[in-house]
């Protein structure tokens, strides 16, 4: 497959789930929705008074931890089913075209439509942390950076755990309850269950939330002026975090390609 | 219809011993299949009897569980994307993302396929009789609709080999009439038209070959004429004075069988070359003659003759 045939394959994908209006509905009030309510909220409450930085790692927790994970699972799973669900599978199986190409353009797919929709909840964020810090220090432009950074790869991650669950299984209901019940309440309850150690540096959003470079923020807090949003963080090395990151990504993505591959269309 | 030279042709199906198992039941085997190119061939059987499954074998969507299949002579397991680059198929009924436009679902598959296929959208919307509901979503489009949007998708691969599963399911007679012209049109292009269809009458009329799969096996293949066995042995006469007619013919050597049927009779001839005579034996006795006509046999009949359900019901 050559790369004109893999660009069209990934906007064929894309049309797709763009054109999902209820999906993208969701995703979009998930995403840019919440980050505009959750600063319109504070805003409101401290009267002009938001702290710039901790307004930064709230935003970005919110997109990497939350809504903006929520939505990004949202779109993996459609990306990752859609074909199946539509019967559509087996027509593109039956052109000859590889099953493995097949699954893997849906992942660029999805995260092309997923990363723009974090990105602006978080660039609102931004917005609102640099328009309204009042008397607390702005954040600096680098700090901004970090943060899409995190944003950014926490959106990649989620986006293909969800297409290789969804390519896996088949099943919009059950990727969404696993993925979102898996991330959720079950890691809140990893997160706490401290006579496991280490062991807990496995969970994705604990991985994820170690990433966080919300410590730099600390110094520059204004107390009180935010919501603090709990992001699962522990203490552990960033290059195990970032391998157990990465890990949840390209294992999903290599039980899909491989039920891709195997199953009778 | 006209017969096209089936004898001469290369096979553009070849299939040898076929077989697909799912746990231990076993849906076809030994399956032996020679299709000729450039011919419409039918794909007869009753539901349940395998040729979806090796409709879907064909189409590469399942393995065989045993036996090899070559399509246009490349080996489909060896060469399966060239392979099937040239084939266009609808599987069961035609299926898309119905929150698409038609447009858009050919979109989807000719990206799948490459860029040559993506010129061929507009021409292959055209030849279906959707150009001007290309940007309706299909949703909103008929059972018939749907189906042409079906051979609009097939027609993208610019196919060698047309593989339809059932086209004329939920057709009226005017969807039917349509594709059936449309079928025509193919293979007078040179392509080869694959079709299963419980519609015998319709592959009589459409297909120049055909093959019977009955418990997931091949019983019978060939051009139509050949399958039917029609050799004009039997006829129906019609006459004054049939008891007459009946008596006369009696000690006639070429008659194998007659009985009485309301106005004349029906007679089997060992030797159909013997029916002049007959009929003029019958005027010279002073019969009045009304007609003289072969029972043509159906391929109907003749698939109903060689498969089994019919007998495990009655």
């Amino acid at each position: 497959m050559n790369a004109t045939i893999a660009r069209q394959m990934i906007a064929a994908d894309i049309l797709k789930l763009r054109r999902r209006r209820s999906t993208m509905v969701t995703a979009v009030l998930l995403s840019v929705g919440m980050a505009t309510l959750y600063f319109a909220f504070i805003e409101t409450r401290h009267h002009g008074n938001l702290a710039g930085p901790q307004a930064l790692s709230d935003g970005a927790t919110l997109m990497c931890m939350y809504f903006g994970a929520f939505a990004a699972i949202l779109i993996g799973t459609e990306a990752g089913s859609i074909d199946l669900a539509s019967g559509v599978f087996r027509d593109l199986a039956a052109t000859g075209r590889s099953r493995t190409a097949l699954f893997l353009v849906r992942i660029p797919a999805a995260i092309a439509v997923t990363l723009p929709l974090t990105l602006t909840g978080f660039a609102i964020t931004v917005a609102a942390a640099y328009a309204f810090h009042g008397s607390a220090a702005a954040p600096s432009p680098g700090l901004a950076v970090t943060f899409a950074a995190w944003v950014t790869l926490a959106t990649i991650v989620q986006t293909t755990l969800a297409v290789g669950i969804s390519s896996l299984t088949g099943s919009r209901s059950v990727t969404l309850i696993t993925v979102i019940g898996w991330n959720t309440i079950a890691t809140s309850i990893l997160y706490l269950a401290s006579f496991l150690g280490s062991v807990r540096d496995l969970v994705l959003m604990i991985a994820l939330g170690s990433l966080s470079p919300g410590q730099q923020v600390g110094s520059h807090a204004h107390p009180g002026s935010s919501i603090a949003l709990d992001n699962f963080k522990l203490p552990m090395p960033a290059v195990v975090a970032v391998l157990v990151v990465l890990a949840w990504a390209a294992l999903p993505a290599a039980a899909g390609v491989l039920r891709t591959r195997t199953l009778d269309a | 219809m006209d017969t096209a030279p089936l004898d001469t042709a290369p096979p553009i199906i070849e299939a040898h011993g076929l077989a697909k198992s799912f746990g231990s039941r076993t849906a076809v085997r030994d399956v032996g299949l020679t299709v000729p190119a450039g011919c419409a061939f039918g794909f007869l059987g009753h539901n349940g009897a395998g040729k979806t499954t090796v409709i879907r074998m064909l189409t590469g969507l399942t393995r065989p569980s045993a036996g090899t299949i070559r399509i246009a002579g490349r080996s489909l397991a060896d060469h399966r994307e060239q392979v099937l680059a040239q084939v266009g198929a609808i599987i069961e009924e035609p299926r898309f993302h119905l929150h698409l436009t038609g447009r858009e679902n050919l979109q989807v598959i000719a990206a799948a396929r490459g860029p040559q296929a993506r010129q061929r959208i507009e021409p292959a919307l055209a030849r279906a009789g959707l150009a001007d509901r290309g940007d309706e979503r299909v949703h909103s489009y008929s059972q018939g609709m749907r189906q042409r949007l079906g051979i609009a998708r097939c027609l993208l691969a610019d196919p060698r080999l047309v593989i339809l599963d059932e086209p004329m399911n939920g057709l009226d007679p005017g969807g039917i009439l349509e594709l059936r012209e449309l079928i025509a049109g193919l293979v007078a292009e040179g392509r080869t038209v694959f079709l299963s269809s419980h519609l015998l009458d319709e592959i009589e009329k459409t297909c120049h070959a055909a093959a019977v799969i009955d418990r997931g096996r091949i019983i019978a293949q060939g051009a139509i004429k050949d399958l039917i066995g029609d050799t004009h042995t039997e006829y129906e006469l019609t006459c004054d004075r049939p008891q007459v007619a009946l008596g006369i013919l009696a000690a006639h050597p070429a008659l194998a069988q007659a009985s009485q049927i309301p106005g004349g009779l029906r007679i089997t001839l060992a030797d159909p070359r013997a029916a002049g005579a007959v009929s003029a034996l019958l005027v010279r006795a002073g019969i009045t003659v009304l007609s003289f006509a072969p029972v043509r046999a159906s391929l109907a009949d003749r698939f109903l003759g060689l498969t089994s359900r019919v007998g495990e019901n009655a």
